[in-house]
C-alpha cells in the first residue's frame, strides 16, 4: 500500500536537503528525494529528522512563571497570552518602547522572520530586534555589501562548483557540516579540479583536500593579503578585469605591500612554497573562494572576508562562470533570515531602516507613517548585553534561539536572562534558554506547518505540511497573531503562511532582494526559484555576469588590514581556544541532542587537543578535563587527535549546562557586522576535579 | 578606554619610518583620533613605505609605488597631520613643545620618538679626509641614496671590500658583485651571521660564498682606512692590511639618539623605555631608537610587535611589551636560510642536528626545557613555518624529534578489507562495515544499491572508494 508523500526538506542547515516525509506503519519516515542540490543524499541527521515528531519530550502546552522563584506550570494560551500582555505594557509604560527586545532565528521560515520583524516595529513599536544570525554569516554579508553592492551567500548554483579548476575554502569543515555539499566537490576533482581548505584542524574535509594550509587560529586574513601579495609579485593579476569591473585596487594594493611571503609564512605558519603554489593554482584557471565560519567568525570577520574577496578580484575570479566569492551560510534560513528584517538594521527586501526612501516604501506598505517605524535598534550581542542595564531590555521575546547557549560569554548571558522582568521564549522543547523564561510557548515542528527557506545559493523552497502539530501546539505565527489581536491588531499580523508570503511578496517588490515573482506553486515547479525575481521575470541563478550591484555596476576592493586578535594566549591562558561543530550535532542541540541515534555518533561533549600537549598535561583519551578562559570554564571529555595543533584546543558549541564551549568565547565584536569573535580566545586546561566528573 | 573628552590632547609623533607610519596605522585602528589630534614628523618628503622592501627596489623586482604602505592622502582621510619633509631639531619638555626645521612649533601633551637608527659605523682611524668629510670610496648601506652611489663607484673599481659579515654584509658583497669589481668580505669573528648561525653553518656559508667569488677574512679586526683623499685599502688590529679601491661599512646599526640626548632623556645604546614602551611621563619611544631590557632591535617584526602596545597603552588598553622573539629568513648568495632564536648551545640544551656537506644542507635545533629555543636551516629552509610555529608559540615538541626536520609517513594502517565489523565506515551515516557486508551478503552487487540500502555513501560521499572496496 503506498502512502500519500509530503516534498519538504531537512529541518536543519543551510544545505536545505530535497526529502520526501511518509508514514510507515504508522511511523514517520524519510525517503530519498531527486532534489538538484541534494540529489537524494542526505547526512545522519536529515534521515533521523523525524524522530522528533513523535517525541515524549515535546512541548505541549504554554508554561508560566507567575514570580521569579516559582516553578514554570502549564498554563492555558490564553492566561500565556494574557500574561505577556499585561507585562509588557507594563515595562513599556515604565522603560519605554524598546524596552522590549525581540530576537529571531535563522532557523525562521522567510514567512515568520518577515512578520516577527514587523510585529516588532508595527505592534511592539520597538527598534530592538535582531537574530541569530549575527552569530552565523553576518560578517560575510557585510563584506558582500561592501564589495558587490548585494548579499547572497552563493552567486552561483552549487552544481557549478563541480565545473571550477580550483576551490579556496576558507574555514568550512563541509564534509561534517552539511555532508552532501561533498558531492560537487568529489566531481570538481574527478574532472582534475584542486580543493584547497584552509583551517586551523585537520578536519574531515582538509584531510581530504590537496592542500591543507592549516594556519594559526585568527590569522586568516594574512592569509588573504599574503596571497595577494604573491599574485602581485609574480604578475598573475588579471589587469583587464581590474580596470573595466572594479574600482578601488590601489587601497588593495597597499594594504598587502606589508604583507611578504616571509612575514605572512611566520604569522600564519603556512610555508610559503605552499603560498606560492596555492596563488599559482588559483590564478590559473577557474577558481571559486568560499567561505565560512572559521573565517567569518572573527573581530576582523567581515574584513577577513574582504580580504579573499580583494583576492579573487585581483585574479580577476568573479562575475563570469564557474568562478566567484561565495560564502557558505550555516543556518538552515540564514539566508532568508537575513533578508526580510528581523535584523536591527534592515526591513524586508533586504531594506536599510536608516535609508529614507526604503522607510517610506515599507511604512506604506504596512500602513504607517514612516516617522511610526523604529530606527535601527541594536545588535544581536548588544541586545543581549543590554538586559537589566540603564537604557537596556527588561523583556525579551526568544524565537528560534537557544541564546543561553549560542551566545558568547554564556554565563554572563545566562544570569542576565533570568533576571529579565519578562522572558518569552517559543520552542518545541524546554531549551536551555526556555528553561530560564516566564513564559514558555509551545511551536510548531518544521513538518507541522507550511513555509519557504531560502538556501545557501539564494535558493527560495517550499516546505510542505506532512502532519498537523498536537494539541496545544501553535505556530509562531498564530501566537503572534493571538498577541497582536489582544492590542487590536490582529489584521497587521496575519497568521496563514500564504497570506503571510504574499504580503512579502509585495513589500519586496522592487527591493534588492525582491521575491514578488516566487510563488509556492513557482517553486514545486521549478524546484526552487533564486532570488531575485520580479513578477513576471526569469529568476537569477546567477549572479554578476553582467555587473556587480553596486550603482556603478563595479566591485569595490578595500584596505584591509591584520592588526591582531582581540586576546592572544599568554603566560595565564596559554593556549588558544577555538570552537565548532560536529556532524551529528546541530548548533545548540535543541533539536539533535534529543535523537538517541546522533546522541551515540557524537558521543559526550569533548575537548580535542594534540598528543604531544596531552603527555606533557597527563591527560589521557577519555579524562574529564576543564577548560578556562577569563570569562568561564567548561567540562568535556578529553579527545586526543594529532590533526590540532599542540598549542590549540577545540571545542564543539552543541551542549549546554557546565558543557558549553560559550562560556569560554569572548564577546569582542566585529565592528561592522557586530560578529562576535567565536573562534579564537586564551583558554587553559586541566583535569577536571572528582566532583566536576561526578556532576 | 579614555573618556571622549572637548578638548583633544596632543600626541606628537617623532618620525615616520616603519616605526612610526605602523604606529599611526595602529592608531587609527583603534579609533584614537577621537581622543587625540595627531601630528607625525617625517625627515622625507611622502607618507610611508616599507623600507624592508628596499633592496627590492633597487634590483629592479618591484615598483617604487608597491612599496608605499600610506601615500599622502591616507595622513589626510584620516585626520593625522603628517609634517612630511620636516625634521625635528628640538624638544623642550619643560614647556612640551616640539621644533622642527621649517618653522613649526607644536605643543605636546603626550610625545612619542620613533626616530629610528642610521648606520653604524665603528671607531676607526682614517675615515675622513683631510677636509672633514667621509673619504671618497668609503660607504654605508642604508638608503637608495646609499645604494646608487655603491653602484656609480663600483663601475670603476677592481677590488671593493665590505666590512661585517652580517646579514647586511652579505647583502652588500652579493650587490657589489654584480658590478663587476673582485669582491672581499672582512668580518671581525670567526663565523659569518654570527648573530644568527653556529660554527658549522657559519663554515658552510662561507665555503658557499667563497665558491661564487667573495673572499672572506674572519678575524679580522679594521683598524684603519688607508688612503689620503680616497680609500686605497684596510688596516687590522693583527697588522695585516688588504689594498682596496672602495669599502662599505656594514657593520650594523645605530640608533637615532641625538635629539632625545639633548633634550635630556635616559640614554643608554638607546632611549630606555619600560615595558609599556614609556620613557618617562608623557613621552614613549619606539622601534629602533627605543632599548628595552638591554635589547635594541633591527628587525621589522619586533618594532610592530612595539608599535602595537604602544598603541593599545596610548588608547587607555592594558598592553605590556616583553621582549620579541627574533626570526629571520631570507636567500643570502642563492643560499635559502632560516634562523630564530639562540642557536649556539649552552650546557644542558638538548641539541638535534643533520648536516649533508656535500649539498649545503644544515639543520639544527637547540631545545631547552622541552621547548625550541633556537633553530637553523641552512639549504633546505622547507619546514621554517613549523619550526617558527613551535618557537614563536612555545609548543610542546613532538617525541619524534625528526618530524621537525622532514615529512614523516604514518603507517599504512587497515585496508578496508581487514576492519573489523564494527569499524564505522560511512561517518554521516554511521554505517558499520558489518553493516555493508551483510547487505552484499543479501545480493547488492552494485555500489548504487549498497548505497540505498544502507544510506552509506550518501552523505559527504568520501567512503564510496570504500565501498567499491568491499564489492570487489
Amino acid at each position: 500500500m503506498s502512502q500519500p508523500k509530503t516534498a519538504t526538506h531537512c529541518p536543519y542547515c543551510a544545505m536545505q536537503c530535497g526529502m520526501n516525509l511518509t508514514q510507515h506503519e504508522g511511523n514517520w519516515v524519510v525517503e530519498a528525494r531527486d532534489f538538484p542540490t541534494n540529489r537524494g543524499g542526505m547526512c545522519r541527521k536529515g534521515w533521523t529528522s523525524v524522530a522528533l515528531l513523535e517525541s515524549p519530550q515535546r512541548l505541549t502546552s504554554p508554561l508560566l512563571r507567575r514570580e521569579k522563584d516559582a516553578p514554570l506550570q502549564s498554563v492555558s494560551w490564553d492566561e500565556a497570552l494574557d500574561f505577556i500582555v499585561g507585562k509588557v505594557e507594563q515595562i513599556q509604560d515604565k522603560w519605554g518602547r524598546d524596552a522590549v527586545g525581540v530576537f529571531g532565528g535563522g532557523g525562521l521560515t522567510n514567512e515568520k522572520a518577515y512578520l516577527l520583524g514587523k510585529f516588532a516595529r508595527v505592534v511592539l513599536k520597538t527598534a530592538n530586534i535582531d537574530y541569530n544570525g549575527r552569530f552565523c554569516m553576518a560578517s560575510a554579508a557585510a563584506a558582500g555589501n561592501k564589495a558587490f553592492g548585494i548579499d547572497r551567500g552563493l552567486p552561483f548554483p552549487m552544481q557549478d562548483i563541480a565545473q571550477a579548476d580550483a576551490v579556496l575554502l576558507i574555514g568550512s569543515n563541509i564534509a561534517e557540516t552539511m555532508p552532501p555539499i561533498m558531492q560537487w566537490f568529489e566531481k570538481l576533482r574527478e574532472n582534475g579540479g584542486k580543493l584547497i581548505v584552509v583551517d586551523p584542524r585537520a578536519t574531515p574535509t582538509a584531510q581530504n583536500a590537496d592542500y591543507h594550509l592549516q594556519i594559526t587560529p585568527g590569522t586568516d586574513l594574512v592569509l588573504a593579503n599574503g596571497l595577494l601579495h604573491i599574485a602581485i609579485e609574480e604578475g598573475l593579476l588579471d589587469e583587464a578585469f581590474i580596470a573595466t569591473r572594479t574600482t578601488d585596487f590601489e587601497c588593495a594594493r597597499r594594504a598587502v605591500a606589508s604583507y611578504w611571503p616571509a612575514r605572512v609564512e611566520r604569522i600564519t605558519g603556512v610555508d610559503e612554497a605552499n603560498l606560492r603554489d596555492v596563488t599559482r593554482l588559483l590564478a590559473r584557471a577557474n577558481s571559486m573562494f568560499l567561505t565560512a565560519r572559521g573565517a567569518e567568525q572573527h573581530a576582523n570577520g567581515t574584513e577577513t572576508v574582504l580580504g579573499f574577496i580583494n583576492l579573487a578580484l585581483g585574479l580577476g575570479k568573479a562575475g563570469k562562470f564557474y568562478n566567484g566569492y561565495g560564502c557558505l551560510t550555516g543556518q538552515g534560513n540564514g539566508q532568508g533570515g537575513r533578508e526580510h528584517g528581523q535584523k536591527a538594521d534592515q526591513l524586508p527586501g533586504y531594506r536599510k531602516i536608516e535609508n529614507e526612501t526604503h522607510r517610506r516604501e515599507v511604512a506604506a506598505h504596512w500602513g504607517i507613517s514612516p516617522d511610526e517605524l523604529p530606527r535601527a535598534g541594536k545588535s544581536a550581542y548588544e541586545l543581549l548585553d543590554s538586559m537589566g542595564e540603564a537604557d537596556g531590555l527588561r523583556a525579551l521575546f526568544v524565537m528560534g534561539s537557544n541564546v543561553a547557549v549560542s551566545s558568547p560569554s554564556a554565563g554572563k548571558i545566562r544570569r542576565k536572562l533570568a533576571a529579565l522582568e519578562l522572558l518569552v521564549v517559543s520552542d518545541l522543547f524546554l531549551s536551555e534558554t526556555a528553561e530560564l523564561a516566564d513564559v514558555v510557548l509551545p511551536a510548531t515542528q518544521w513538518a507541522e506547518e507550511q513555509g519557504t527557506m531560502t538556501n545557501l545559493e539564494g535558493r527560495v523552497l517550499l516546505r510542505n505540511q506532512a502532519k498537523t502539530p498536537p494539541e496545544g501546539v501553535w505556530s509562531d505565527a498564530q501566537f503572534l497573531n493571538a498577541l497582536a489581536k489582544r492590542w487590536g491588531q490582529g489584521e497587521r499580523i496575519p497568521s496563514e503562511p500564504r497570506v503571510i508570503f504574499d504580503e512579502l511578496r509585495r513589500v519586496t517588490k522592487g527591493a534588492l532582494a525582491d521575491y514578488s515573482g516566487i510563488t509556492y506553486e513557482r517553486i514545486t515547479q521549478n524546484k526552487g526559484v533564486f532570488w531575485p525575481c520580479r513578477a513576471g521575470y526569469d529568476d537569477t541563478p546567477r549572479l554578476f555576469h553582467d555587473r556587480f550591484a553596486h550603482p556603478d555596476g563595479r566591485a569595490r576592493f578595500h584596505d584591509v588590514q591584520f592588526f591582531g586578535l582581540p586576546e592572544e594566549p599568554d603566560t595565564e591562558y596559554p593556549f588558544f581556544f577555538t570552537t565548532g561543530r560536529v556532524m551529528s550535532q546541530y548548533q545548540s542541540g535543541t533539536q539533535t541532542r534529543r535523537i538517541p541515534e546522533l546522541n551515540a555518533m557524537s558521543g559526550p561533549p569533548f575537548v580535542e587537543l594534540h598528543p604531544d600537549l596531552a603527555l606533557e598535561m597527563g591527560i589521557s583519551e577519555g579524562d574529564m578535563v576543564r577548560v578556562t578562559s577569563r570569562r568561564g570554564s567548561a567540562t568535556g571529555c578529553a579527545k586526543i587527535s594529532d590533526g590540532i595543533r599542540a598549542d590549540t584546543l577545540f571545542m564543539p558549541f552543541h551542549w549546554g549546562g557546565h558543557h558549553s564551549a560559550n562560556l569560554l568565547t569572548i564577546p569582542a565584536l566585529d565592528p561592522t557586522s557586530k560578529m562576535p569573535e567565536f573562534k579564537v580566545c586564551a583558554a587553559k586546561i586541566e583535569k577536571a576535579t572528582e566532583v566536576e566528573r561526578d556532576s | 578606554m579614555i573618556p571622549e573628552s572637548t578638548q583633544k590632547k596632543k600626541l606628537v609623533v617623532i618620525g615616520n619610518g616603519m616605526a612610526g607610519g605602523r604606529l599611526a596605522a595602529e592608531l587609527v585602528a583603534r579609533g584614537a583620533t577621537k581622543h587625540y589630534d595627531i601630528s607625525i614628523f617625517g625627515d622625507e618628503p611622502g607618507g610611508s613605505y616599507n623600507r624592508i622592501l628596499l633592496s627590492d627596489v633597487l634590483n629592479g623586482s618591484k615598483m617604487p609605488e608597491s612599496i608605499v604602505i600610506h601615500p599622502l592622502e591616507w595622513y589626510e582621510a584620516n585626520h593625522l597631520t603628517l609634517h612630511a619633509g620636516e625634521r625635528v631639531i628640538a624638544v623642550d619638555r619643560m614647556n612640551r613643545l616640539v621644533q622642527g626645521d621649517r618653522g613649526t612649533t607644536l605643543h605636546y601633551d603626550t610625545l612619542v620618538f620613533a626616530t629610528g637608527s642610521r648606520a653604524f659605523i665603528p671607531p676607526m682611524e682614517g675615515l675622513s679626509a683631510p677636509w672633514g668629510e667621509r673619504k671618497s670610496g668609503v660607504f654605508v648601506m642604508r638608503t637608495l641614496r646609499d645604494c646608487a652611489g655603491i653602484a656609480g663607484y663600483a663601475q670603476k673599481a677592481q677590488r671593493a671590500i665590505v666590512v661585517g659579515g652580517g646579514l647586511l654584509g652579505l647583502e652588500a658583497a652579493r650587490g657589489l658583485m654584480e658590478h663587476g669589481a673582485a669582491v672581499h668580505l672582512v668580518h671581525r669573528s670567526n663565523c659569518l651571521m654570527s648573530a644568527q648561525l653556529d660554527q658549522v653553518s657559519g663554515k658552510f656559508l662561507k665555503d658557499t660564498v667563497e665558491k661564487m667569488g667573495i673572499t672572506v677574512h674572519l678575524d679580522k679586526d679594521t683598524k684603519a682606512i688607508l688612503g689620503e683623499e680616497s680609500a686605497t685599502g684596510l688596516a687590522f688590529s693583527d697588522g695585516t692590511e688588504l689594498p682596496c679601491d672602495m669599502v662599505v661599512v656594514a657593520c650594523g646599526i645605530a640608533a637615532n639618539i641625538e635629539l632625545a640626548r639633548e633634550a635630556g632623556l635616559a640614554i643608554e645604546k638607546a632611549i630606555v623605555v619600560d615595558d609599556q614602551m614609556q620613557v618617562e611621563e608623557n613621552i614613549y619611544a619606539v622601534g629602533e631608537c627605543a632599548q628595552h631590557r638591554g635589547e635594541v632591535y633591527g628587525l621589522v617584526a619586533p618594532i610592530w610587535e612595539q608599535a602595537r602596545v604602544l598603541a593599545d597603552v596610548l588608547t587607555g588598553r592594558t598592553a605590556a611589551y616583553s621582549g620579541s622573539k627574533l626570526a629571520v629568513k631570507l636567500k643570502v648568495m642563492g643560499v635559502e636560510l632560516a634562523s630564530m632564536g639562540r642557536t649556539r648551545e649552552r650546557e644542558g640544551d638538548e641539541i638535534v642536528c643533520y648536516q649533508e656537506a656535500q649539498r649545503g644542507r644544515y639543520k639544527k635545533l637547540v631545545i631547552r626545557d622541552g621547548r625550541l629555543a633556537g633553530a637553523i636551516l641552512l639549504g633546505d629552509v622547507r619546514k621554517t613555518a613549523t619550526l617558527a610555529q613551535f618557537f614563536d608559540r612555545q609548543m610542546p615538541l613532538p617525541e619524534e624529534r625528526a618530524s621537525l626536520f622532514f615529512d614523516i609517513g604514518k603507517g599504512a594502517g587497515n585496508t578496508t578489507k581487514a576492519l573489523p565489523d564494527d569499524a564505522t565506515v560511512c561517518n554521516c551515516n554511521g554505517v558499520s562495515a558489518g553493516k555493508i557486508r551483510a547487505c552484499i551478503k543479501e545480493g547488492a552487487n552494485e555500489i548504487s544499491l549498497v548505497m540505498a540500502s544502507t544510506k552509506a555513501g550518501t552523505g559527504c560521499g568520501s567512503c564510496k572508494s570504500q565501498l567499491r572496496e568491499f564489492l570487489g
